[in-house]
């Protein structure tokens, strides 16, 4: 069986957000293959899960003071700040048989997968087996500070935090790999009442790959190798691939959502892109 | 052990509905709210929104997945629980009754006939966790 790879890029984070769901929307309509997206982010940004109020659950004002940019994905979890970071994101189709229809075995399998390729990188990753309070109630709102279930862990501490929509039984789920951890920025942006204290108390639940990597490897290198884990935990071949014109399409229809206040400030909850709607309109 | 009240139909999307002549309430099942595992947040369409058979109502967020809430009948939102706001933990823990999310006034009771009794459910469920 071969799924499509879309090879590693750098992009904005609205241009991700629509990329990520312009493929979702495209593979439950033509019940295409599932696809494999490596990513980063520039210029950096934080993102928040479907349900969080940037008002509220992170520093907003730093991050405009800092040129941050803010988006709200249309998955849960919590907030992420895209820096020194791979993000991945899988797409299925309803049916799709290698993966099941619930949320945690799902999860499960992508783990496993992304477990694989950290194998691969020396590095030796486990699967979180139960819910974990965060350390300390004021990081509820940040992705690292609670590790779920079947979240990846090296050494006990989080090194992924992903998260997952399901639409018409099919799945989209992207999730943000850190290559390097800076607390301090990460808590000043994240956290609205931020100290030393409180970044050094992250630093405990949180890794990267470069604590734990023996030589330096560019991104693009980390990501051959992640694919490369994907391919051999499933059996599958990954065949790099392009957007399709239809999903060129819809992202510049949904970057626009994206890039909008209405969204990210969760002043309009819903936005159904019409698979026939005019680029221009 | 998961609950099939047999006063209930069941959708494929895991949505029961208690019928009471053209009204329809709505909820998510024990299968559905054990699979989310605690649920932390849920948004609806509004009061007189008219909402499509197989089409979304509103979203639930648990842990760590968005899901859309998908009804099974076509018709009017004339009520929505408003108990979720003070105790949104009562979708997991009364899921079939003070757990239910929306009533629809429904304009075409055909529609049920498409729906699940208890049993059927229950073999629909089994045949889903097989079949993975």
């Amino acid at each position: 069986m071969a799924w499509r790879l879309i090879q590693y890029g750098v992009h904005s984070i609205f241009e991700s957000m629509a990329i990520d769901e312009a493929i979702f929307l495209h593979t439950i309509k033509n019940n295409a293959s599932p696809t494999l997206r490596f990513y980063s982010t520039s210029p950096e940004a934080v993102s928040l899960g479907y349900f969080q109020d940037a008002g509220k659950e992170i520093n907003l004002e730093k991050c405009q003071q800092e040129g941050v940019d803010v988006v709200r994905r249309i998955t849960g979890g919590k907030a992420v700040f895209h820096f020194q970071e791979i993000t991945y994101c899988v797409t299925a189709a309803s049916g799709e048989p290698m993966f099941p229809k619930n949320i945690a075995g799902t999860y499960n399998i992508i783990s496993a997968c992304l477990a694989r390729g950290l194998g691969y990188l020396g590095i030796e990753a486990f699967l979180a087996e139960g819910k974990r309070k965060a350390a300390d109630g004021d990081f509820e709102s940040f992705c690292f500070a609670s590790p779920s279930q079947n979240e990846l862990l090296v050494e006990g501490r989080k090194i992924c935090g992903s998260a997952q929509m399901r639409k018409h039984g099919g799945f989209l789920q992207h999730g943000s790999l850190l290559t390097s951890f800076d607390a301090q920025k990460t808590a000043s942006l994240l956290l609205p009442d931020c100290g030393k204290e409180k970044a050094a108390t992250i630093k405990k639940s949180v890794t990267a790959l470069d604590e734990h990597l023996k030589e330096s490897l560019a991104t693009s290198e980390i990501c051959a190798i992640l694919k490369k884990g994907f391919a051999d935990q499933l059996g599958i071949e990954l065949k790099e691939g392009r957007l399709t014109a239809e999903e060129e399409k819809l992202k510049n229809i949904l970057i626009k959502k994206y890039v909008s206040t209405e969204w990210n400030m969760k002043i309009i909850s819903m936005f159904r892109p019409d698979f026939n709607q005019e680029e221009n309109k | 052990m998961k609950l099939f009240p047999e006063d209930l139909l069941y959708s494929r999307e895991h949505v029961w509905v208690r019928v009471d002549g053209y009204m329809a309430t709505i909820g998510i099942t024990d299968f559905a709210q054990e699979s989310l595992g605690e649920i932390l947040s849920v948004e609806f369409t509004d009061i007189d929104d008219y909402v499509e058979r197989d089409e979304p109502f509103g979203s639930i967020e648990s842990a760590k997945a968005v899901v859309d809430l998908i009804s099974p009948v076509s018709g009017t939102v004339i009520s929505i629980n408003e108990d979720i706001n003070d105790d949104i933990g009562i979708i997991n823990s009364d899921p079939h009754d003070t757990g239910w999310l929306i009533v629809v006034e429904m304009d075409d009771l055909e529609q049920l006939d498409d729906l699940l009794v208890a049993s059927a459910y229950h073999d629909f469920i089994s045949q889903e966790m097989h079949g993975v």
